[in-house]
């Protein structure tokens, strides 16, 4: 019989060629290189040696049981952390090569480079219109209609502009909670910065304003490098494209965020991952 | 396992789910064990036994299936235990079929027992006990979460194959050798083509065991022993033999 069996799996050699699952995620370029860092409250030794990539367009999440250092390590990120005393940081963060901890930078420019948004909606006790113009007005001097429109731009981004275009001179303090979360994002991308950080920003929400929240980091993750701490896995598998594991001042794994929530390398992630932790 | 879940109702969800997939493991190994006795015996009553017994396997596998809906949509099962349950959904519904074809062979050695004893009908509870071999390994293998043990199942259907192979070749054989002979030998064709595929389900169940430990899937490229889909009996050539 000269008929040979036909396989219908492919040589191994073809195999190899064909994209892996986790593919999908195609490398951006680094925004933000976090190098060697070290943070220390007093004497506490609170964050060890942290080096991890926050690619730009993408969303990292920032994972980990409570006191683990991922809010610390956002702190560090636009040096928050200066505002207090006794804290000190160690190792470089460089934003686009350049050193954001180096003393002698001028801090406004940092921050304008860099947004944050906190657990708890922060908006001042002002109208909603003077809440994103805060900001804007920190950095530069426009003229009104030019204000007015980047103010609109920016509660569009936030998805907040239907609901609040009618009533802006009204106290941002009147908002939903929600609507106030969405309105300090729309003040921190006011300022048109590169990174967004978000610290647990949907922590205090109901659940339908958090998917609001969500899917407001996909859409913003086309313009802006984006960092997200949250207690919340299924939000960090949902809403990131990598996710960093830490655990006591320690990164324990950073990969892409598919990786991480399918076949985490570390134990210690797949054990928090699934619930394990003691 | 590993360690145990902070939610202890968890764990028990998770242990329910081994529980039955083991169950029905035993079964699929009994109803097969049954089936092989009941052609060597030509015992119809075991037969019929076996027949009726697997309605209490398809009510094991939709007790998996709910289960483990209900875990997915609960508990958010995150890689190992994710896993778990993809694996379990999987092994369920191959061991459903390990019982389908065990239960098709104890219905045709109903039949087979109707007629004449034909020599050929030894070689086939030699088959089926390869075969219960590996249904038994792998459903060990899967207790004890052992992939090595899984991946020996993988490899050890080639024998089956093989096996099924020469098996193919003497039946037809002996169809072509007295007419009398097709009634029985084509029951005993398909009984064979069952127990093939039995084996088939059980490497099936061991690649989804690999899954399951070790997180990535096994690609390499099973070894093949069942030729007889390209084989052509022409009967000048059968007579020559």
């Amino acid at each position: 019989m000269s008929l040979s069996l036909a396989t219908s799996n492919p040589p191994p050699s073809e195999m190899a060629m064909q994209p892996s699952a986790n593919a999908s995620v195609t490398p951006f370029p680094v925004k933000c290189q976090i190098k060697n860092v070290g943070f220390y409250y007093g004497k506490f030794h609170a964050l060890k040696n942290v080096s991890l990539p926050l690619h730009d367009r993408r969303v990292t999440a920032f994972i980990g049981p409570s006191g683990c250092g991922k809010s610390t390590l956002l702190r560090i990120l636009n040096r928050i952390y200066e505002l207090y005393p006794n804290q000190t940081a160690t190792g470089e963060v460089l934003v686009d090569g350049q050193d954001i901890l180096a003393p002698g930078l001028d801090l406004n420019l940092v921050r304008a480079k860099i947004g944050m948004v906190f657990q708890k909606p922060t908006p001042f006790p002002m109208s909603i219109h003077d809440n994103v113009a805060f900001g804007i007005k920190l950095y530069e001097r426009l003229p009104k209609s030019e204000l007015d429109d980047r103010i609109e731009h920016a509660l569009r981004r936030a998805a907040l502009w239907d609901e609040v275009k009618d009533k802006l001179r009204q106290s941002g303090l009147g908002l939903s909670g929600g609507q106030q979360q969405r309105l300090c994002i729309a003040r921190a991308i006011a300022v048109q910065p590169e990174i967004l950080l978000l610290d647990e920003p949907a922590s205090a929400l109901d659940p339908i304003s958090t998917q609001r929240i969500e899917e407001l980091i996909a859409e913003l993750k086309s313009d802006y490098c984006i960092a997200i701490v949250t207690h919340n896995m299924q939000q960090a598998a949902r809403s990131s494209d990598y996710t960093a594991f830490m655990y006591l001042g320690e990164l324990v794994e950073f990969d892409e965020t598919e990786k991480i929530f399918t076949t985490p390398r570390e134990k210690r992630t797949e054990d928090y991952i699934t619930g394990r932790f003691g | 396992m590993a360690a145990e879940h902070i939610i202890k109702s968890y764990d028990e969800e998770l242990g329910r789910l081994n529980k039955t997939i083991v169950e029905m493991g035993g079964l699929a190994e009994s109803q097969l064990a049954a089936a092989i006795d009941a052609v060597a015996k030509r015992d119809s009553e075991l037969a019929v036994r076996v027949v009726e017994g697997d309605a209490k396997v398809d009510e094991l596998e939709r007790e998996t299936d709910n289960l483990a809906v209900r875990i997915l949509a609960l508990r958010q099962p995150m890689a190992r235990d994710l896993r778990e349950i993809f694996a379990a959904l999987k092994i369920s519904s191959d061991l459903e079929r390990i019982c389908d074809y065990a239960a098709n062979v104890a219905k045709r050695s109903i039949a087979l027992a109707q007629t004449p004893p034909i020599q050929p009908v030894h070689a086939l509870p030699r088959m089926g006990t390869l075969a219960l071999r590996l249904v038994k390994d792998v459903i060990d293998a899967y207790i004890e979460r052992d992939a090595d043990k899984a991946l020996a199942v993988w490899r050890g259907d080639e024998e089956l194959d093989e096996m099924y192979s020469s098996l193919f070749r003497e039946f037809l054989t002996y169809m072509m050798e007295d007419p009398r002979n097709i009634g029985p030998c084509t029951h005993l064709l398909f009984m064979a083509k069952n127990i093939e595929r039995i084996g088939d389900h059980a490497t099936n169940i061991a690649e989804n065991l690999y899954y399951l430990v070790h997180g990535t899937p096994l690609t390499e490229i099973r070894p093949k022993g069942d030729k007889s889909s390209l084989e052509v009996v022409a009967p000048d050539r059968a007579a020559a033999r």
